[in-house]
């Protein structure tokens, strides 16, 4: 293998995978880092990088693969993407001026992160999330009544 | 329209370095591809030289002492763009691809953007195929040149 690739990857598809590419990485800042185009020019495999991780965009290739926006919006999962460096205000903004549905307004979470949650153009649902406050186990049971194991 | 695959990377260091990195030094840090061989004489040592009526050209120097020309370089603007013709040595006339390098600034680094197009013009079933379907040829070639991108980023960031 050519590059190292993390353990999890996800492959979207979408109806628009051109206008996909463009779209995410205007609004979320992924980087394009493959693309196959067949003669026709139609898009056959393309991977976007975003801090050490992959995402895979694609088009709806067998009758099973669909894009949110050819089934009413129905999602069976959403992606979620965690900002290291750069300010989850300033990147839902960007991600709203390229034309997100914001879902959720950036807000403090009872775990210690900042998160925000959108729709893209085709119906996908992203979290966004950056970490701004370290939570111990403790005080993340007590303020929610659950049972944590597994705590970080 | 155009079978094409695309790799792009991010290499710490300046369009400027990245660009003479890649053309001076491309024997450095040039990786053979058996799979992808110019020549049956093939490796041999690549080098970006002055081609006879003084266009530039990209050429593999083989262990046999000649000279293959890979193809001619059609821009040359250092620190920006590279375009060089790409052909192996079975190819027929008319089979013909073409890669063309974009070196962009992002910040103190570089985005180096590798599209290699015109595989249309090589039949699925020609022997540099290998009898690979479309994608999955494309898919192996965009491999080899995310390991190139890879080593051409250590020689970019060395020294």
């Amino acid at each position: 293998m050519a590059t190292a690739r993390s353990a999890l990857t996800s492959a979207l598809c979408y109806r628009d995978p051109k206008a996909a590419l463009r779209w995410l990485e205007e609004a979320f800042g992924f980087e394009l880092v493959m693309l196959i185009e067949d003669a026709e020019g139609n898009l056959a495999h393309s991977e976007m990088k975003f801090g050490d991780s992959l995402v895979m965009i694609g088009n709806e290739w067998t009758a099973q693969h669909r894009s949110p926006a050819s089934i009413e919006g129905l999602n069976t999962q959403s992606l979620h993407v965690h900002l290291a460096e750069s300010d989850i205000d300033a990147h839902c903004a960007r991600a709203r001026a390229a034309g997100a549905e914001i879902l959720m307004e950036p807000s403090d979470q009872f775990y210690g992160d900042r998160t925000y949650r959108c729709r893209d153009l085709e119906g996908h649902f992203w979290t966004v999330g950056q970490t701004v406050r370290a939570v111990s186990r403790e005080e993340a049971e007590s303020a929610t009544g659950l049972k944590i194991e597994g705590w970080i | 329209m155009s079978a094409k695959v695309l790799v792009a990377l991010r290499i710490k260091a300046s369009p400027q370095r990245v660009f003479e990195v890649f053309t001076d030094d491309i024997a450095a840090w040039w990786r053979p591809n058996a799979l992808f061989s110019f020549t049956p004489r093939s490796p041999g040592v690549l080098a970006f030289e002055d081609g006879e009526g003084g266009g530039r050209r990209l050429v593999e120097r083989l262990p046999t002492g000649k000279v293959f020309e890979i193809g001619p370089v059609r821009v040359w603007e250092p620190g920006q763009r590279l375009v060089f013709g790409w052909r192996q040595a079975s190819f027929a006339p008319g089979m013909d691809t073409e890669v063309d390098v974009r070196f962009e600034a992002v910040g103190e680094e570089t985005r180096i953007t590798v599209e290699h197009r015109g595989w249309e013009t090589v039949p699925t079933e020609h022997v540099a195929r290998h009898r690979f379907p479309d994608a999955v040829f494309l898919r192996r070639h965009g491999e080899w040149w995310q390991a190139l991108l890879a080593e051409l980023s250590k020689a970019a960031t060395s020294g």
